[in-house]
């Protein structure tokens, strides 16, 4: 049962998307930065990669008591994807954290 | 657990009461769920809302989905150029993108499990080029295009998409379709005869048990085309 979402603080969320991230590059040598791009030709996860990040996230914010969700009308579209970026996944990421405290 | 959508009759019913008998736990839905004597769920599968709520309250409730079939669908047998248009539009959300909805909401709960099979239903209508069911013959093409790639994507995941395609199967979605008519279909089919939804039950159990794990992305047609 999901009930209220644990405290989390921008940083701590931005360390913990980052991390996700990481452990899925084959290149270990890859630094994730905000800039690091997740969709499109620079991408450093295929698909495949990009949906066991989702779920990564997605058991990281059951842990914290919320519900990812990866699938809204924001998650794929290029321009505004929350997936353009490592950032912008962060940002997404603890956005959907404060909307279920 | 396996999701059977259109769970309320015809195909979808068989194919829930084939699997029961089996000893598979199946969780149905369909519009009306009233009176099902199996778990269910009221769902439009036109309507990508009310098909994530159900897959939204399966994760909640940490059930392990095995497997899909796509079942719903509906038809409507006139010549393209005397259908409505919301006529047209319905057969499309139904059967097309209820098809695709179903599939982008229940195979996430696959992929983590890295195993799972997906049955989706198109008709012969499609091979055989019927006329009569251009609307319909093309909701079911863009189910098989959808079988073909979506295969591609859930292989990396160990879950395989397949399509079911019969011929006139003797359920309610004949309703209004003279025996002359069915006979015309079915004498077009490589194998001649007219097949009971216990025929296509048989294809789904075995598209569902690990013995097809070589087969992804196969449109099978009942009675051949």
């Amino acid at each position: 049962m999901i009930t209220k979402a644990k405290h989390m603080n921008p940083d701590t969320a931005k360390t913990e998307v980052f991390t996700a991230i990481s452990a899925l590059l084959e290149d270990k040598s890859i630094v994730v930065t905000e800039d690091l791009p997740l969709i499109g030709s620079d991408s450093v996860l295929d698909s495949m990669k990009l949906v066991e990040l989702c779920l990564a996230l997605e058991d990281k914010a059951a842990d914290l008591g919320f519900e990812f969700d990866w699938t809204s009308d924001a998650a794929m579209s290029k321009s505004r994807s929350m997936f353009r970026t490592a950032g912008a996944l962060a940002v997404e990421f603890l956005s959907q954290m404060e909307s279920k405290k | 657990m396996i999701v059977v959508t259109g769970a309320s009759k015809g195909l979808g019913r068989a194919i829930c009461e084939r699997l029961l008998e089996k000893g598979s736990e199946v969780f149905g839905i369909a519009r009306n769920v009233e009176g099902l004597p199996f778990p269910s769920m009221a769902c439009d599968v036109s309507s990508y809302e009310q098909v994530k709520a159900v897959s939204q309250k399966l994760k909640k409730d940490g059930v392990r989905i095995t497997g899909l079939i796509n079942a719903a669908g509906i038809a409507s047998m006139n010549l393209a150029v005397t259908t409505p248009a919301s006529v047209a539009v319905n057969i499309i959300n139904v059967n097309l993108l209820g098809t695709i909805y179903c599939c982008q909401n229940f195979a996430p709960l696959m992929l983590r499990n890295k195993a799972g099979s997906i049955v989706n239903f198109s008709t012969i209508a499609v091979a055989l080029g019927l006329k009569g069911e251009s609307i319909y013959a093309a909701s079911k093409a863009g189910v098989e295009g959808f079988t073909r790639s979506f295969a591609r994507e859930m292989a990396d995941f160990n879950v395989k998409v397949n399509c079911i395609a019969p011929g006139p199967i003797d359920t309610n979605l004949l309703k209004g379709i003279t025996s002359t008519q069915i006979q015309n279909i079915v004498s077009q089919q490589i194998i001649p005869k007219q097949f009971t939804p216990s025929a296509v039950s048989d294809l789904v159990e075995i598209l569902l048990d690990e013995r097809s794990s070589a087969l992804s992305g196969q449109v099978l047609h009942v009675g051949g085309a």
